[in-house]
């Protein structure tokens, strides 16, 4: 059909112009537009269905009919680890806690533990999900800080790696969970896992990248991955290459970060003090993590006075936990065997596990 | 919420009258605008006057020839003067610092989509000097320049082409069938950026992010993730402006045509961003004087005309690289045009096809800087492509080169969305080649599913890569 200004829509073959048959068709189209809103609709209902079938981070209810699947993406993991485990212990800390498996805390310390440190964080991180994570009443927080945590981040809403809602589990959390096709898409992947014909492809698949899913025990998040090559990450070479590294003019600024005394003690007062003192009942085992010595050469070379901020920053910091009873405080860094071993360290901060 | 208001207020003054949905469009498509730019629409307002009233004095006024050139010239230094402040100030003063250590600081954002606005007008400015253009009326023209789907990101319109669609008086009933289709080029477009180019994202990282030292075989999957990621992201966005231009029963032009199928550079650029193709040739390179004052003539316009195309996208040397180097490949080709060997018709076959690898592996290659946060980086990532002494090959990059290769295989092998669809935007039809659609149920709901996985795939925090051009 060909109307006046040449403009043309498809009709089959019908070459009249008869109003009839344009009804028929008008009506015909509108009844596609319909068939085709109502099947996206319901196909949307059905990922939805799906996420709260498999519920891959578990925040509706442990996993049963699936066996369980971890992500390394603790920012997003660790709202379905709150929600979903058995703890009567946290672990929160950076990458620094890196070694730190769940298992190895409770034979040690006797206790249950979850671990939730999440890698590169910052205090408001932190603060938000142990928050999260004391609403279920554990008796004991295992928690590594550094120094540098203490910047000024986004507020955590507007930070595009953490999910808050998930953590707040309000109504917009459940919605933006259930009706995410990232999600459905794990949950699609974690139910072709369970069916045993296409199970080994399906896993060999899971990097980690594209499907986010491939850690099986809740012990293996966050650690070295096994078969990992400790003796080619950690030693004096890699960590001398390191400050060689850091110290480089180019890229030395960044040990002179900015981030001032009085904007630290800001965000610690907010984030860590404030936490302490509203558990009382909780008690805050704390400790500094043991930099390689090279950590405090290079910011004395490369910035005097971001040295000096530290280090009275420190002294503050240990003066306002100890003075609450219910914090205990390790200072790991002053231990020289471990901080002058070079061969210890992967680069000029990052320790290894013995 | 945006798209069924906006409709329906359209075609319900479009019962009443025929300049009434032209007016609430523009309206419409400003309250678009200041929902991300309000600080801007004032600028945006004041282009379009200005351009207007320029257009006004070459059309409609009996001007000496050289009063027309001068008004023209002032209009199109206007615009330019405009988009180079906010674009590329802070560029120049941090080369000048570079230079001279000047020390001066230069802060302007950079108002969204003010790249294709300024192009689109000043191609109305020179065609109404060269006497091409009637007079338009300013509602039409304010919708053409501000119309929400195409805004932001292209595709760039020209005035020829939508101001008649805005004048007629048809598309202001709605027409299922066009809502129909725009909705199903629209759920393409929208899969192909959030089922798509957002998914291949943590690839692209993996060579690219700062921290990243890819070995040979990571920085080539990188490198190709990347292609793959532009050329569904910004494909994307321009099918969904298609479709949900068509819903308003106005026709936008095609801005991709399967791009990775070329066979030649030249080929490349007749499919990739075709809007800007044509508005850079028509605009830029054949004023310049085209090919038409011998052929080194013709190798330096080509130049001039792919670097400054490349500074369109962004004030940075990498763009600068990025054009150049395709400017470069475009020369090569013409060379190759008129020296090189003609195929015997029985290797044919064999030289298409690798013609059409060579083409892509120049593409890819020019990319890197395309994506490079700096010229160190890119010469870094290019090393590590050229290096193949460095290979990890475990089973990560096993398993990503797989995703690879399915993203290279719809991007080679499938149909594109207008070939899928039917579209054919010079003679304004939508699903002619589709047959009855009763016949087709399947066609039908599988689109449903493409637009309902599109939706859910949608992330708070993804925007769109060529927003920022």
């Amino acid at each position: 059909m060909i109307r006046k200004s040449g403009y043309r829509f498809s009709t089959g073959q019908t070459q009249s112009v008869c109003p009839e048959t344009m009804l028929k068709q008008m009506s015909n189209a509108a009844k596609n537009l319909l068939r085709f809103l109502g099947a996206g609709g319901l196909i949307m209902a059905a990922a939805v269905v799906l996420n709260f079938v498999v519920d891959p981070l578990q925040l509706f209810r442990p996993a049963r009919l699936f066996a369980a699947m971890y992500s390394q993406d603790s920012r997003m993991q660790d709202a379905g680890l709150i929600r979903g485990q058995d703890f009567d212990t946290v672990f929160m800390g950076t990458s620094l806690a890196l070694h730190f498996r769940q298992s190895d805390i409770d034979r040690v310390l006797g206790v249950h533990s979850l671990k939730l440190s999440l890698n590169g964080s910052t205090s408001v991180e932190q603060n938000f999900v142990l928050a999260a994570a004391l609403e279920r009443h554990p008796k004991r927080v295992l928690w590594e800080i550094d120094d540098w945590i203490f910047q000024d981040a986004p507020d955590i809403d507007s930070n595009t790696h953490l999910p808050a809602n998930f953590y707040r589990g309000n109504a917009r959390g459940f919605a933006e969970y259930l009706f995410s096709g990232a999600m459905a898409r794990e949950s699609a992947w974690i139910l072709a896992r369970s069916i045993p014909l296409i199970e080994k492809p399906v896993a060999w698949l899971t990097t980690g990248v594209l499907f986010k899913f491939p850690i099986s025990r809740v012990d293996d998040i966050n650690v070295l991955r096994p078969g990992f090559d400790v003796a080619g990450t950690y030693n004096a070479k890699r960590a001398m290459a390191a400050f060689r590294h850091v110290t480089d003019p180019d890229r030395s600024a960044y040990l002179a970060d900015g981030a001032g005394y009085d904007m630290r003690v800001r965000n610690f007062e907010r984030d860590m003090a404030g936490l302490i003192a509203a558990h009382p009942d909780v008690t805050f085992d704390i400790y500094y993590p043991p930099y390689s010595i090279l950590q405090w050469v290079a910011m004395r070379d490369a910035s005097p006075q971001t040295f000096e901020q530290v280090y009275n920053f420190t002294a503050y910091v240990s003066r306002r936990l100890t003075s609450f009873p219910n914090v205990r405080l390790y200072d790991f860094r002053e231990a020289k065997d471990v901080t002058h071993d070079l061969n210890n360290y992967a680069d000029v901060v990052h320790h290894a596990y013995d | 919420m945006f798209l069924p208001i906006a409709l329906f207020g359209y075609f319900a003054l479009g019962r009443f009258s025929n300049l009434a949905p032209v007016i609430w469009l523009v309206l419409a498509s400003l309250a678009f605008y200041a929902v991300s730019s309000w600080q801007f629409v004032a600028l945006l307002l004041a282009s379009i006057a200005f351009n207007h009233l320029v257009g006004w004095l070459l059309i409609a006024y009996r001007l000496r020839s050289g009063v027309r050139f001068a008004v023209l010239t002032a209009g199109v230094a206007g615009d330019l003067l405009v988009l180079c402040y906010f674009k590329y100030a802070g560029f120049l003063a941090a080369n000048l610092n570079a230079l001279f250590s000047t020390g001066l600081s230069v802060n302007v954002l950079l108002p969204v989509g003010i790249s294709f606005y300024t192009f689109t007008q000043i191609a109305f400015l020179v065609d109404a000097y060269r006497g091409k253009v009637a007079h338009y009326a300013l509602p039409h023209y304010a919708l053409f320049v501000t119309y929400f789907p195409h805004l932001i990101a292209g595709p760039i319109l020209h005035h020829k082409d939508m101001i008649p669609q805005f004048e007629a008086a048809e598309s202001k009933s709605p027409n299922p069938h066009l809502i129909l289709c725009g909705l199903m080029i629209f759920a393409i477009g929208l899969f192909k950026k959030t089922g798509l180019a957002d998914s291949i994202q943590p690839l692209v990282s993996l060579a690219f992010s700062p921290e990243a030292s890819p070995s040979f075989d990571q920085a080539w999957i990188g490198a190709l993730a990347y292609t793959f990621q532009l050329y569904f992201d910004f494909s994307g966005y321009s099918d969904m402006a298609i479709g949900i231009s068509l819903m308003f029963g106005i026709f936008l032009p095609l801005n991709f045509n399967s791009p990775y199928k070329a066979t030649s550079i030249i080929d490349f650029w007749r499919r990739w961003h075709m809007t800007l193709s044509r508005f850079l040739r028509d605009y830029l390179y054949i004023p310049m004087g085209g090919n038409r004052h011998g052929r080194l003539l013709r190798y330096v316009n080509l130049m001039i005309t792919m670097v400054l195309g490349g500074l369109w996208h962004g004030a940075a040397w990498t763009f600068v690289a990025w054009g150049a180097l395709h400017g470069v490949y475009l020369c090569i080709n013409h060379a190759w045009n008129h020296f090189g060997p003609a195929v015997a018709p029985r290797f044919a076959r064999v030289a298409d096809i690798a013609a059409w690898i060579l083409t892509f592996l120049a593409v890819v290659i020019a990319w890197v800087f395309f994506r490079a946060d700096s010229m160190a980086s890119a010469l870094s990532v290019l090393s590590k492509m050229a290096d193949p002494t460095q290979i990890v090959f475990g089973r990560g990059e096993m398993a990503n080169a797989m995703f690879v290769m399915i993203y290279a295989a719809l991007a080679w092998f499938a149909p594109n969305t207008q070939e899928i669809m039917g579209y054919d935007h010079i003679n304004r039809t939508v699903g002619e080649t589709l047959g009855a659609w009763s016949r087709r149920p399947a066609f039908l709901y599988a689109s449903a599913a493409v637009l309902a996985f599109g939706i859910l795939g949608i992330q708070q925090h993804s925007e769109f890569i060529y927003f920022r051009f």
